[in-house]
């Protein structure tokens, strides 16, 4: 497929996968706690039921920032997350690498805690702080675990020569070295607190701060807030599936043939990642207090991350 | 607490920033408003601010016959109604001199403990919500749901039974329900086991070990009362110490729990072996229940005929803690006063010191865990902001002044 | 493990039926109640003398005197206590086993 019409196709189809993907997980939490839970295309029903609401701009915020903030991070969560797709569907690298789309993630992340402090209400200072805080803790492993690969096996950054490598050895990048397990390892730990689910919600944590910097969003806002959210999870799922287990490429030389297939593939692998490093933790474990996730970051991913670059820098 | 609460608002302090915790917020399940000051994530400071849901039932119960009262004041509270009923009707015993049977004491009891039950997994299950534990949340209720079946099924409805009346008590038990009872007792205490177990998760560990400490000595400084006392070491109990409804013969059953630590922890602690005590407790009430008729022969209005003038007070333990009753007839069948103290009206209190120095997140945990029961608590005072007067604005004047905007 | 302690149970659940029911108004459909529930009034006319004996136990202020010496009642005081169907002599007074009192329409709120 040609590449710009693979990133044309991906705009639309990437949130709609990413609000599918939310669904799922929904009702796979709601099961796990003994609950019949929402349909599935309950996302989509919360979307248009905010899309139709009135917009309320709170009258201590400034206006401006408040509006455009959940438009910016909406563009540049999409934008990610077509990037990433349109490597997979066509195997060819258009606009941008690995960097830029971590990059465009943490932007959404940033720009929505932006708007929402600028509502002037206290709990969203506090869910700033704590976002920021939080960025500080995983950030940093994160990238580190996607920029060993520029040490590693295929010395390149970008999606689809990294999926080329993994064909052509015909296993996934985890399980080709060592050290790219361990990137994998941090990466996935990293999932969690990108995508903000409990034990690492601190941030938006509804029974302290009430959603942090949701609090004052509603209506479209919100809407906007919700498919950035959602779409950025799905981003995550599905980078960790594409660059660290890329299943397809069991397949050999067929997984370049047949894209089709090979982006299914992808695609319930990423749903098995949601599953664990989503659904999981958010269902068995308690939310942490700031200091206790910086810590727990600070601790496993970022030693993880850190051997994967020195393990790869000797060729393990 | 209100007047250092208006201090605060006229001085500008600009290192703090006041963060206001209620009325309505999802951490809290009755209206209350904490005025919370942090610098950073810290808690320099808290104010109490009560009185969004005063309903007024004292007064309107004054109005009212003693038969009415008596469910009235059940809607007191929407968790421990029995307790209310039970303080209430006892109180008219005690100044009518009418002896409730063996049997109905017995069924009192019985309720009481399955209400203890439900209560206390009902606070665990928001104790894990606070620390965002959803899972352990939906468990534990759907274990307590098992026990509001079994009280839609003794007495027909799941959380105001209206199973007191004055003498004794309005539905029996049947054989099918016994058998149901048992069974249903050894699947709960099964899954408290699991709750206990659940509970010692490493990430609710993080989130309640040594939070909020309220030690032995405050404790009693601050008259706590029930599990937030127990869980500092504070031995009371008014099943105890002052034996009511059918206890006295239940002392080698039960034994008080107390913790020493007084956190979180230790609260929630208590209030999980509390559940096994009751457990227990409901054993022993069907294996000894005696038989005989439940309540006296003659109809409400008789009984209500032979309620002299006089006024008693009268003490049960709630699952929350102690709570009180003082209650004044008028010879008549009527109210002349009436007068309650829930036992978060004790508790409340205490959160002032036990918030102060922790972070913002803490500060739901540790509110939820002395079980705040908060629309049984609410008085209306009403503050002159200019000079910080405060007075007290009874019924009646609120009752003219509603009628006043009325007119308008 | 100190970590997880549900994650067993939670797995388990999900491959088994949820605990959870629907909520279904249909008559018919609605999940049973016990025998002695007390859900909405249910007032018999006929069998009722007028002695009024309900009105006074009432805590809500529910039951009003009608002129023909009758009772009606405003269900949306009612608080469901059950007394009024305890002191009526004749038993005209009973409390159903419905338990869907909320209504759009005010008159369904008064039985005569």
């Amino acid at each position: 497929m040609d590449a710009v019409v693979a990133f044309l196709i991906s705009i639309p189809i990437s949130p709609l996968l990413s609000l599918l993907f939310e669904g799922i997980d929904r009702k796979l939490h709601a099961r796990m706690q003994k609950r019949i839970g929402p349909p599935v295309l309950q996302p989509f029903y919360d979307l248009i039921k905010l899309l139709g609401k009135e917009r309320i701009i709170p009258a201590t915020a400034s206006t401006r920032i408040f509006e455009i903030m959940p438009m910016v991070s909406t563009a540049s969560s999409l934008l990610g997350a077509s990037i990433l797709l349109s490597n997979i569907l066509s195997n060819s690298n258009i606009v941008g690498d690995l960097i830029l789309i971590i990059y465009l993630l943490a932007m959404s992340s940033i720009a929505l805690i932006v708007g929402g402090s600028a509502s002037g209400n206290p709990y969203s200072a506090i869910g700033f702080s704590r976002k920021i805080s939080m960025m500080i803790a995983y950030e940093i492993p994160m990238l580190i675990a996607v920029i060993s690969m520029a040490f590693g096996p295929s010395p390149s950054l970008a999606v689809s020569s990294i999926i080329e490598f993994q064909v052509s050895r015909g296993l996934p990048l985890v399980a080709s070295r060592l050290s790219m397990a361990l990137a994998a390892a941090a990466f996935l730990l990293c999932i969690p607190a990108a995508a903000s689910v409990v034990p690492f919600d601190i941030p938006e944590a509804k029974t302290e701060i009430i959603y942090g910097f949701l609090i004052e969003y509603g209506g479209p806002y919100l809407a906007l807030a919700k498919v950035s959210k959602s779409v950025l999870n799905f981003t995550l799922t599905l980078l960790a599936s594409a660059i660290f287990l890329y299943i397809p490429s069991l397949l050999g030389e067929a997984a370049l043939l047949n894209l089709g297939l090979s982006l299914f593939l992808c695609l319930i692998v990423s749903l098995l990642i949601m599953f664990i490093t989503i659904t999981v933790p958010r269902t068995v474990l308690a939310r942490l207090k700031v200091g206790q996730a910086l810590k727990f970051y600070w601790v496993l991913p970022l030693t993880l991350s850190f051997s994967s670059i020195i393990l790869s820098a000797v060729n393990l | 607490m209100i007047e250092r609460g208006i201090e605060k608002e006229v001085e500008v302090e600009y290192t703090r920033l006041r963060i206001h915790f209620g009325p309505v917020h999802p951490a809290l399940k009755e209206p209350v408003s904490l005025r919370v000051f942090v610098k950073g994530e810290e808690v320099v400071d808290v104010d109490i601010v009560l009185g969004h849901v005063h309903r007024g039932i004292e007064s309107l119960a004054e109005g009212r016959n003693l038969a009415q009262a008596l469910y009235l004041v059940e809607r007191i509270c929407g968790i421990c109604s029995h307790s209310h009923t039970t303080c209430f009707t006892q109180a008219l015993e005690e100044i009518s001199g009418i002896k409730p049977s063996e049997r109905a004491l017995y069924l009192r009891t019985l309720i009481f403990e399955m209400e203890r039950i439900h209560s206390h997994l009902l606070l665990l299950g928001i104790m894990a919500y606070e620390v965002g534990f959803d899972t352990l949340f939906m468990f534990t209720w759907h274990v307590r749901e098992r026990i509001l079946d079994l009280f839609e099924k003794i007495t027909g409805n799941r959380i105001h039974h209206a199973m007191n009346t004055i003498g004794g008590v309005r539905w029996d038990l049947t054989p099918e329900m016994v058998k149901e009872l048992d069974a249903c007792l050894g699947e709960i205490e099964k899954s408290i086991k699991y709750i206990h177990d659940a509970f010692m998760d490493k990430t609710v560990e993080k989130r309640t070990y040594g939070l909020g400490v309220l030690d032995h000595s405050r404790a009693i400084k601050l008259c706590v009362v029930g599990p937030t006392a127990r869980g500092s070491g504070v031995n009371i109990d008014v099943r105890r110490d002052h034996p009511y409804a059918a206890y006295n013969d239940m002392k080698e059953v039960f034994s008080v729990i107390l913790r020493k630590d007084g956190d979180v922890y230790a609260r929630t602690e208590v209030r999980l072996l509390e559940i096994l005590e009751s457990i227990n407790i409901i054993r022993m009430v069907l294996d000894r229940l005696p038989e005989g008729s439940i309540r006296p022969e003659e109809n409400i209005f008789r009984l209500m005929r032979k309620i002299q003038e006089g006024e008693a007070v009268s003490l049960v333990e709630a699952p929350r803690g102690e709570l009180l009753y003082f209650v004044k007839t008028d010879g008549k069948g009527g109210l002349r006063r009436l007068k309650v103290r829930t036992p978060t009206f004790s508790n409340l209190a205490c959160l002032k010191h036990v918030l102060v120095g922790h972070e913002i997140a803490d500060i739901p945990v540790i509110v939820a865990s002395i079980d705040p029961c908060l629309s049984c608590t609410n008085r209306v005072t009403i503050i002159n902001r200019e000079n910080g007067e405060l007075n007290v604005v009874g019924m009646d004047t609120l009752r003219r002044r509603v009628r006043k905007k009325w007119m308008q | 493990m100190r970590v997880g302690k549900v994650f067993r149970d939670a797995f388990r659940s999900l491959f088994r039926k949820p605990v959870t029911v629907e909520y279904i108004t249909k008559p018919g459909k609605m999940v049973p109640v016990p025998e002695r529930f007390r859900g909405r009034i249910s007032y018999d006319r006929e069998t009722c003398i007028g002695c009024l004996l309900c009105i006074r136990v009432c805590p809500g202020g529910v039951i009003l005197s009608t002129e023909e010496g009758k009772v009606a009642f405003n269900i949306s005081r009612c608080i469901l206590c059950g007394q009024c169907a305890e002191v009526c002599p004749k038993g005209a007074i009973k409390l159903s086993s419905q338990f869907e009192i909320v209504t759009y329409n005010k008159e369904e709120l008064t039985i005569k």
